[in-house]
């Protein structure tokens, strides 16, 4: 940390935000979290960094955008601040603005950037009757083959992609009592190869025709951990 | 956890469009203990989450609610038709966006009725909720329903389905009615007709249909309202906060995730209006003037600042520049929300108090559009409906605009008014080209850029409690005809036309000064799946005139009928302060042209100054 007295609007001190969005506020979108933070910023009081432009705003930058309908255990937002606060005052302040579902596990300096994250871990569970030990083997022979050919939809329009390599890791089980399908996978995260779990699960459902009744069978995408780039190293 | 209904309503939310809108969860919410609360009062808004979060009234009585400890008011929006269908299909309740409760276990259900066209609504959210629509079909373990708001003020299409209404002001008459609720549960005596009985004769401001008989002439106008207890009153007077400054105001908001249509601070600086458009209703229920103090309004703006974390404060009011303070109002919340980068916002107003003055103040300016309401095209019109505002005032304006580099300005008209004339249409035209023109001789116009000039105009609507409530409107045809004749006058380019649907104006008409027996077409529209009627793509001109025909009416009896002075109307039940004398002297004004001075300057005797009111400009009686 830069010492108290250094920090000035023209050297702001960086402050990393590790958040949890778990719960009904999985649908919520990552633009109108942005939208979210910013307001939540101004409630806490922090002295959070205003950009100088002609419309000042709040300097923000998320980690991994979050599509909807995933929660997560591990979000990072990254502000600065223009005077000297504790990152135990700044998380204090944050979760007296936010709610359970949306709130701060961490604050601290950053170690890494962003560009250097490599993976991210999903915990996925699939409730669904056609859940068995069988369709457990099936699902991971799915995601072992080579190639894994699936359709990206990109702003250039779509593109057929192999999504192997993509792949770090992933196991399978079934949790006979509960009926689930439980899945983890360890998926590429990089800017330029970023997996979405989502993926996975199109590829079952086109595979498998599971999960076409939303009523009888539904499945939760957690993301629980971010690594760098040798899958090992928890990012920081 | 296998709750039934809370996990099919989980489920559901992955395959509709927007589950922000039925997520809760939000920020600011209010969660309490429902076995620790006496009474559970669900708000209910009957149009979508992104528009009932928006409104200001429910902000209000949602906190004034929630500070009564023995209360929990929880909040309730109308599902898209996309969460309605899946909520039919897989037999999930309304619920409650704060518990996840469904509506029918509440004890009071309280609804906003801020336009005809959202009855439908109201009664689809009670039929979503399982219970009868007609309050007759509802058992003593059901919920009160209870409505408020500007249609309340005639109730009458929708008497039949509301156990009561809250007519005027809600803050202090909600929590009263709901206390006098508490009282009877917990000593036992109580059922739904005494505690009616109850609240009418009791809480001021109850107005409940069922206790008042209506007999018809044989002409089909209303005969008498008869009421059927001794001790009730024969008109049901508003309520009113008399002082604004102590009444209360939220110092905080629930914070919706997703973008909603008022998404921001909105300060309400005061109640009433001191012009007396003759047209506009708000203009008269509101009465009379009561004024916020800006030394208030200052400490509620910072307070909600804090508390919200917004950028914008929105300084809401019916015509905002008419605040006596709103000098010294700007100046003092400038001297924070510049450092803070908050930006002040003033949605109405009017062009005779346009001024670069107040427009540097506020942030409009950033956009490149700015909106007036002439309301009418001719100077002798605009003096039939008491705009008092004039054809120079307006130039002015536009070219204050104009100097600060805009490029844009929407101009608001009505067609249909009373004694209006091809003269005043082609004066709508007319007075738009004059507009470019103004831009064009303006010589610190932007360079380069030619100016567009919008107009948008509206189908006149005849309200109750105004002074054209006995005029007829006119026909789906003559209007049809009077906005092509308008299209056909549009010659300049740099002149965009839109114009309102006639024929959503024209049910709207038929509703506004509706009776009950328009509560069996009502109850038809709700059996045929009616709902979002406000939303033209699902507004259905020939359903709506069937189930009207179906229940026997004529919706020209309602819309396009000239009533006489004594013909008794379904609205006279309420009593809103102003006389019908008063209105009845400013319709004889109307057609005269004569215009009546703001409340500011001459008292006109409008009679709401019997009701009270602090910092108001009413000779006190």
């Amino acid at each position: 940390m830069l010492p108290a007295k250094m920090i000035s609007d023209a050297n702001p001190q960086p402050i990393r935000i590790k958040f949890r969005k778990v719960g009904m506020l999985r649908y919520i979108s990552h633009l109108d979290l942005q939208r979210t933070f910013a307001k939540v910023l101004v409630r806490s009081g922090i002295p959070a960094w205003y950009t100088q432009g002609f419309n000042p705003h709040a300097k923000m930058v998320f980690a991994l955008p979050l599509s909807v309908g995933t929660q997560s255990e591990c979000e990072y937002l990254d502000i600065r601040l223009r005077e000297h606060m504790t990152v135990g005052e700044i998380k204090y302040r944050l979760n007296q603005v936010l709610t359970d579902e949306l709130s701060v596990i961490d604050v601290y300096e950053p170690q890494e950037k962003f560009q250097d994250i490599g993976f991210a871990r999903y915990e996925i569970e699939i409730f669904s009757p056609n859940a068995d030990e069988e369709l457990a083997e099936k699902t991971k022979e799915l995601f072992t083959m080579k190639p894994i050919m699936m359709t990206k939809h990109t702003k250039s329009g779509e593109k057929e992609i192999d999504i192997s390599p993509l792949i770090a890791s992933l196991e399978v089980g079934y949790n006979k009592e509960k009926n689930v399908l439980a899945i983890s996978a360890l998926l590429s995260a990089t800017p330029e190869n970023y997996l979405s779990p989502e993926m996975l699960i199109t590829k079952m459902k086109d595979s498998f025709g599971i999960l076409s009744d939303i009523m009888s069978e539904h499945y939760t995408v957690f993301r629980t951990e971010v690594y760098m780039g040798d899958g090992k190293t928890v990012f920081r | 956890m296998n709750n039934g209904y809370r996990e099919r309503l989980d489920n559901i939310l992955r395959a509709v469009q927007k589950p922000g809108r039925y997520c809760g969860g939000e920020y600011g919410q209010v969660l309490k203990n429902k076995d620790e609360v006496k009474a559970r009062f669900a708000f209910c808004f009957p149009d979508t989450y992104e528009i009932g979060m928006s409104n200001l009234g429910i902000r209000i009585l949602y906190g004034a609610l929630n500070r009564e400890n023995d209360i929990w008011c929880e909040r309730a929006y109308a599902p898209w038709t996309d969460m309605e269908e899946m909520m039919i299909k897989y037999d999930v309740p309304l619920t409650a966006q704060e518990s996840g409760d469904p509506l029918s276990v509440f004890d009071i259900i309280g609804f906003t009725l801020q336009y005809e066209m959202c009855y439908t609504n109201v009664l689809n959210m009670i039929k979503l909720s399982g219970l009868p629509l007609r309050s007759c079909d509802r058992s003593d373990e059901m919920p009160i329903i209870i409505g408020g708001g500007p249609c309340s003020y005639n109730p009458e299409p929708i008497a039949d389905f509301f156990d009561c209404f809250s007519i005027g002001e809600g803050e202090d008459a909600l929590i009263e009615f709901t206390k006098l609720y508490i009282e009877m549960k917990e000593n036992g005596t109580y059922n739904r007709r005494d505690f009616l009985h109850r609240a009418a004769r009791e809480v001021g401001g109850i107005y409940v249909p069922s206790f008042y008989d209506v007999t018809y002439n044989d002409d089909g106008t209303v005969k008498a309202y008869t009421p059927i207890f001794d001790d009730i009153p024969k008109r049901i007077t508003k309520r009113i906060m008399k002082d604004m400054d102590k009444a209360y105001f939220p110092d905080k908001v629930v914070m919706p995730y997703i973008e909603t249509v008022q998404d921001r601070i909105m300060l309400e600086v005061y109640r009433g209006c001191i012009r007396g458009c003759r047209f506009c209703q708000a203009g008269i229920i509101y009465r009379p003037v009561r004024e916020k103090s800006p030394e208030v309004l200052c400490k509620q703006a910072k307070c909600l600042y804090e508390n919200t974390g917004y950028d914008e404060i929105s300084l809401s009011s019916l015509s905002i520049s008419d605040y006596t303070e709103i000098e010294k109002l700007t100046t003092s919340l400038l001297e924070w929300t510049d450092k803070k980068k908050v930006s002040l916002s003033l949605p109405s107003l009017r062009v005779d108090s346009f001024t670069k003055e107040l427009m540097d103040k506020i942030a409009t300016v950033r956009s490149s559009s700015l909106t007036f309401a002439p309301e009418a095209g001719t100077q002798r019109l605009r003096d039939v409906i008491n705009k008092n505002v004039f054809e120079d005032d307006l130039m002015r304006a536009v070219n204050v605009a104009f100097d600060a580099g805009k490029t844009q300005v929407k101009l608001y008209f009505m067609n249909g008014l009373p004694t209006e004339t091809s003269e005043d249409l082609e004066g709508i035209a007319k007075l738009a080209t004059r507009v470019v023109d103004e831009y064009y001789h303006n010589p610190n116009h932007k360079k380069g850029k030619s100016p567009q000039v919008t107009i948008s105009v509206a189908c006149f609507v005849p309200k109750p409690f105004t002074a054209f409530q006995w005029e007829p409107q006119d026909t789906v045809d003559m209007l049809n005809e009077k906005l092509d004749y308008l299209g056909s006058c549009v010659t300049d380019r740099k002149v965009r036309y839109t114009h309102h649907e006639p024929h959503t104006s024209h049910i709207e008409a038929v509703l506004a000064r509706g009776d009950r027996r328009l509560g069996r077409a009502l109850e038809l529209a709700c059996e045929e799946g009616f709902h979002f009627d406000a939303w033209d793509e699902h507004f259905n001109y020939e359903k709506w005139l069937s189930v009207i025909d179906a229940a026997g009416l004529d919706p020209a009896f309602y819309a396009n009928r000239r009533r006489e002075y004594d013909e008794v109307l379904p609205w006279d039940i309420i009593d809103c302060g102003v006389t019908k004398e008063f209105l009845i002297r400013e319709h004889k004004n109307a057609l005269a042209e004569k215009t009546t001075p703001s409340c500011r300057e001459k008292c006109s005797g409008c009679g709401a100054n019997k009701l009270g009111g602090e910092r108001s400009c009413c000779p006190q009686k």
